[in-house]
């Protein structure tokens, strides 16, 4: 006996557009050299935090090694880390995992 | 308008030595990001024109840095900051930092560096002019990010 069901596996490119779809996060991590009152700049400046929201950011990367700054498309999170890594943060994106169905 | 501006009295005979260490660092920035990316999953001829954007980037900056150091200050030992130069002079004093970290600093360790808690008394010669200018560097951008309000830096 045979069996005759139909395995359909996803194109890789609607893999790609999964993958690409969904929340993701721009997570900004500790670095030895850049000054804090550097970091709270750069926060005001790329994503128009004010003082306290800034400040907020900048301990939780030097305390906690971390911060996640901003969530969202990927188009706009990609964006986003290039502009950090143009003022020399490290910047990476991930997905959102939290958000998986 | 006004527009407001800084002018820093520098003493020559300590800044005029860490300008070659600038100098120097500023070529190999040409060529190096400062902090090199982590780019993750990006295709990869994304990720060339990513990296050579960002490199485009910081060899403006850093020229830009360099400028500053012109026969001016050579002169009169002043250097100044406004709306036009105050971003872009952070922003490359941060790649510098960075760069003198990977390439000279490393003896000193991550946590000296975070601390700045050194006895120069106690490094051999090119790495306390090293670490000096890094102290330099860092001390520029204190200056304009206390001195040059937000209407100048645009928080």
């Amino acid at each position: 006996m045979s069996d005759h069901r139909t395995h359909t596996s996803p194109s890789p490119q609607a893999v790609t557009e999964l993958r690409l779809e969904g929340v993701w996060r721009v997570v900004v991590l500790n670095d030895p050299v850049n000054l804090m009152s550097y970091v709270v700049l750069v926060f005001k400046k790329v994503f128009g935090f004010d003082e306290s929201t800034a400040r907020r950011h900048m301990l939780e990367v030097h305390e906690q090694g971390r911060s996640i700054v901003w969530a969202g498309l990927r188009e706009k999170a990609e964006a986003y880390v290039f502009t950090l890594q143009q003022w020399h943060l490290n910047a990476v994106i991930e997905p959102d995992e939290s958000q998986a169905h | 308008m006004n527009r407001k501006r800084i002018e820093v009295k520098l003493a020559l005979p300590v800044v005029a030595p860490l300008l070659d260490v600038i100098k120097e660092l500023a070529d190999s920035l040409r060529k190096h990001l400062a902090a090199p990316p982590d780019l993750g999953d990006l295709d990869p001829d994304f990720r060339d024109a990513w990296v050579g954007e960002l490199l485009s980037a910081q060899a403006d900056d850093v020229h830009m840095l360099l400028a500053l150091f012109d026969d001016e200050f050579f002169r009169e030992g002043v250097v100044a900051f406004d709306e036009d130069n105050a971003e872009i002079i952070v922003r490359a004093c941060a790649a510098v930092r960075l760069r003198l970290r990977e390439r000279d600093l490393k003896p000193l360790g991550d946590e000296t560096l975070e601390t700045g808690d050194v006895d120069l008394a106690t490094l051999d010669e090119p790495l306390r002019k090293a670490f000096m200018c890094y102290l330099f560097l860092a001390t520029v951008q204190e200056l304009i990010i206390q001195h040059l309000d937000e209407s100048i830096l645009g928080g």
